[in-house]
């Protein structure tokens, strides 16, 4: 088990270092000069001298190799540079932004698991019958309607029409818990509606495998209650695929919040995202593309982790 | 036209529509999607403008239909270009393997590391807004797909004999790609097609809504939402139009999608659902059958089995004592499985009892009709007054929970144990079937165990209620020779310890039989065809069946193994008079045109052959 836990971390770390460096290349082999991007304003082009200057400051003269090399550094010692923009610390941003963007991806996970799995267990018990049809039906559209649309209907009917909630915005939870849930609940219900679709799906696909399974039926052999049966040898196999994709879609929403961030005025690690990349602020753009990376990285490395702890198997395959 | 099919149909039909409207939007008569009208702006939907007009008031139906063109030429373009690439990189990764591999399809892995929409993003940071590079984002954002499915589909087609067969004679690889490899990766790659044209506008409308995608005044569904978020209180018509637009088409290719692929691949389908796991009306109590003076255990008469209007089972009968052992004797495909799994209730739904009656005489002395129990009543005696033991251990035991549990659970289901207690029953019943240490082995989870020690824990579960029936269908068929002799001195030793128990043992093997039952019923294509004490059958069978099966058992002084020719007819094609008449040395006319009555040549024996005195 250890082991197994060394090996997938190993891999993790590998894989963290290829994304660092892809981005790392990908923003310094392309055409434009950062320096002269940052000073010059609209089609006022920037003073030569300034410009040198700044590509001094920046190190941007410097060979690429040492470019890469006090990149490297500065992401080890957690430093990730100073946005163009304001000359703040990126870092000091990114944990500023991070804990909201995670509320609203707990907040749907929420959402999804507790309805998804009875949902998608209830279609797969009645599959092929009328229940099975109109769930997956709907798990279908939920996942073929995009967020932005999903929230800007949201919007429509419950902040303009119904009045219940506001449209958006953001409240600190220290200056008013009630505010900030209300309006964490519309955002978290609008991704936890396309997540909600993703593992109903995925709890009928399993639990109509698992259904088929020999030790099903040898636990109805033993005579047990159909609750029992359901809990304990159905449902409880079929979690570890859900699992699985729960983590993997939380991973992929790290960085996919940025649409209903923008939506609900929700101000997350991916609106920051959308705001850097409008302004070409390239230090906040690597910052952020680096931290949500390594973050999906670790996510799935935990899922694996979790994976083989629910199934015993999965460690005596690797080791 | 199969149901999978058939239900493409609908789907196929509406993407098609969309496909051709978007595409003949140059040629149908809209209005000009640049031609404002501001005085008009937000003017609901009228003969001119059916579906209104914007907030510059240019025509929304117009806008809609240019804007579907922008979206699927975005989407498909990408999707087509992805699938060109990623199929290249899959089929030489599959192919070649080794270096080639870690080039091809791992690298375009490492894309799967980024969050999608955050790897878009990145793109068009770079090269800025636009129909172009939102295009070469998706390219790159869906070429690890094509490439995991090809590749896993290559690998799937190269290693079957065709394939070695082309590499042996020398074809080049470059041709058995192409005129081989790639047709049969076909069916994976137009399911991922369709996936990813839908999920590439899921993308490409999400960007242009932020206004990193297309770049206006060219319409598009992402920046019409956009634009018709501002205006929500004015005009809500103009954000559900668009919001419909896009929605509907995506769901349409993931329905066909979702269709396409139960459609290539029928085993996709599990059969559906559990029919006992839903709640149904309770069935009338059977009608309570006269009390003999010593009724048997169990009494089957005239038992069916059938799937639809296929019959598996054909009026099977048979008798279990106390105390006695049943051998249930057949090739693979003759009922005998069946007939077990009917007598508990625990046939696959898609199979019914169609006639006939299991008599059981419960702990109580009273009969019960098993076949006629509802699921409820059937499941107080399973586990308890009748337990099975099934044939692969491996996968009748659920592989996530403990052994110990999994016994304690059996108990537990009809007994009230509690901690101490159950935990004690449990490890006495362990060592009972044997298992050295069952501290220990209580906690391990099934994997943990040998083959042999699997076997002996769901024995250990069939008898923890001291049932007075167990069925064990073929409990050693998965077993080492050495384990097999093992587990049947077990069952022996079963016998001796609970002398009043009945036992049904299902095998095919006649070796087997003879160590450990009493009376043998031998069954073929679904009927019984012999029964008797086992001695006396196998002396002096009176089927040729059955005297076929004695002859091909090697035994030690055989001087040549006997084979029976042919095969067991399907259910679909059975033979009008004796089912084993195709097969039988001793057929003569009547046997293929009457089907010949159950005879009994002695008290205690029957046989289903019309020329039994002359077998031995």
């Amino acid at each position: 088990m250890l082991r197994y836990i060394a090996l997938r971390s190993f891999v993790a770390l590998f894989l963290v270092w290829v994304v660092v460096t892809i981005v790392f290349l990908l923003l310094h082999l392309i055409p434009g000069d950062p320096a002269e991007l940052l000073l010059s304003q609209g089609s006022i082009a920037a003073d030569p001298q300034a410009v040198a200057a700044l590509r001094e400051k920046m190190g941007l003269n410097d060979p690429l190799w040492q470019q890469y090399l006090s990149h490297m550094a500065g992401v080890l010692s957690g430093d990730l540079g100073a946005s163009f923009r304001d000359g703040a610390p990126v870092i000091d941003q990114i944990a500023l932004r991070l804990p909201r963007t995670f509320e609203v991806i707990i907040g749907a996970a929420l959402i999804a698991t507790g309805l998804g799995v009875p949902l998608g267990t209830w279609a797969a018990i009645r599959a092929d019958g009328k229940a099975d049809a109109v769930i997956s039906f709907f798990a279908s559209a939920a996942l073929s309607t995009p967020v932005f649309v999903v929230g800007s209907v949201v919007i429509l009917i419950f902040a303009q029409e119904l009045r219940w909630l506001p449209a958006g915005g953001f409240v600190a939870f220290s200056e008013d818990p009630v505010e900030h849930l209300k309006l964490l609940l519309l955002p978290a219900g609008t991704v936890g509606l396309n997540l909600l679709a993703v593992i109903t799906r995925m709890s009928r696909a399993s639990v109509l495998e698992v259904l088929q399974r020999d030790y099903v039926r040898t636990a109805r052999a033993k005579g047990l209650p159909r609750g029992e049966i359901l809990r304990r040898h159905v449902v409880r196999n079929a979690l570890i695929p859900v699992v699985t994709v729960l983590g993997l879609e939380m991973g992929t929403l790290i960085g996919g919040t940025v649409l209903v961030e923008f939506v609900f005025n929700w101000p997350g690690l991916s609106g920051y995202l959308v705001s850097a990349v409008d302004a070409r602020d390239y230090p906040e753009v690597v910052g952020i593309v680096m931290t949500i990376s390594i973050l999906f990285v670790f996510l799935n490395l935990v899922v694996d982790v979790v994976n083989a702890l629910l199934d015993p198997r999965i460690s005596l395959v690797t080791t | 036209m199969n149901a999978a099919a058939r239900k493409l149909i609908l789907p196929g039909t509406i993407a098609t529509l969309i496909v051709v409207i978007v595409l003949a939007a140059p040629i149908l008569p809209l209005a000009d999607v640049r031609e404002m009208d501001i005085p008009n702006r937000f003017a609901g939907p009228s003969a001119a403008h059916w579906l209104g007009q914007d907030e510059f008031g240019r025509d929304v139906l117009a806008r809609l239909i240019w804007g579907g063109q922008a979206s699927l030429f975005i989407a498909v373009g990408s999707a087509l270009a992805a699938a060109t690439i990623g199929t290249t990189l899959g089929l030489l990764g599959g192919y070649f393997r080794g270096a080639v591999e870690l080039l091809t399809v791992r690298a375009a892995e490492i894309i799967l590391c980024l969050p999608p929409l955050l790897l878009a993003l990145l793109v068009v940071t770079i090269l800025g807004a636009g129909t172009w590079p939102l295009i070469l984002a998706l390219t790159i954002l869906y070429t690890p797909n094509y490439a995991r499915v090809v590749y896993a589909a290559t690998q799937q087609v190269r290693g079957l004999d065709f394939v070695t067969a082309q590499r042996a004679m020398g074809t080049h690889p470059l041709t058995i790609l192409m005129r081989t490899i790639l047709p049969n990766v076909m069916p994976p790659l137009l399911v991922q097609m369709s996936l990813i044209v839908a999920s590439a506008m899921v993308i490409e409308s999400g960007l242009s809504f932020l206004g990193l995608g297309v770049v206006p005044p060219t319409p598009s569904w992402g920046l019409m939402i956009r634009a018709a978020r501002s205006a929500m209180e004015v005009s809500p018509l103009l954000l559900v139009w668009p919001s419909l637009a896009l929605a509907g088409t995506i769901l349409t290719f993931n329905l066909l999608c979702d269709r396409l692929q139960s459609a290539l691949d029928p085993r996709s389908i599990t059969a559906g659902g559990a029919l006992w796991l839903r709640r149904r009306t309770r069935r009338a109590a059977p009608a309570p059958v006269p009390a003999t003076d010593q009724p048997p255990l169990l009494e089957i008469k005239e038992l069916s089995v059938a799937a639809q209007d296929l019959e598996l089972v054909r009026r099977v009968s048979l008798t279990v004592r106390p105390g006695e052992t049943l051998a249930l004797v057949g090739e693979s495909g003759s009922g005998k499985t069946l007939t077990g799994l009917a007598m508990t209730g625990l046939l696959p739904d898609t199979l019914h009892v169609t006639g006939g009656s299991a008599l059981y005489t419960g702990r109580g002395g009273d009969r019960i009709d098993l076949a006629a129990l509802d699921e409820d009543a059937i499941r107080r005696l399973r586990g308890n007054e009748i337990s099975m033991v099934f044939q692969d251990a491996a996968a009748a035991l659920n592989p996530v929970l403990r052994i110990g549990d999994q016994v304690a659970e059996a108990i537990s289901a009809h007994q009230t144990l509690d901690g101490a207690a159950l935990q004690n029953r449990v490890l006495e019943l362990l060592r009972h079937v044997g298992i050295p240490d069952p501290e220990r082995r209580a906690r391990a989870n099934p994997h943990e165990l040998s083959g042999g020690q699997r076997q002996r824990a769901m024995i250990a579960v069939a008898i923890a209620n001291n049932p007075r029936l167990l069925i064990a269908d073929e409990p050693t068929t998965a077993l080492d020779p050495t384990i097999q002799a093992q587990i049947l001195q077990l069952f022996a030793q079963l016998k001796r310890d609970t002398p009043e128990m009945g036992m049904i043992f299902v095998t095919h093997d006649l070796a087997v039989v003879a160590e450990i039952a009493d009376r043998v019923t031998v069954m073929y294509a679904g009927e019984v065809i012999e029964e008797g004490p086992v001695a006396e059958v196998f002396s002096c069978p009176r089927h040729p069946y059955t005297a076929a099966l004695i002859a091909s058992v090697p035994e030690g002084g055989a001087e040549r193994l006997v084979a029976i020719p042919g095969t067991v007819p399907s259910p679909r094609n059975m033979p009008e008079g004796c089912r084993f008449a195709p097969r039988c040395a001793f057929v003569q006319a009547t046997c293929r045109e009457n089907v010949p009555p159950a005879t009994r040549p002695s008290i205690d024996r029957i046989t289903r052959c019309f020329r039994w005195e002359e077998v031995t």
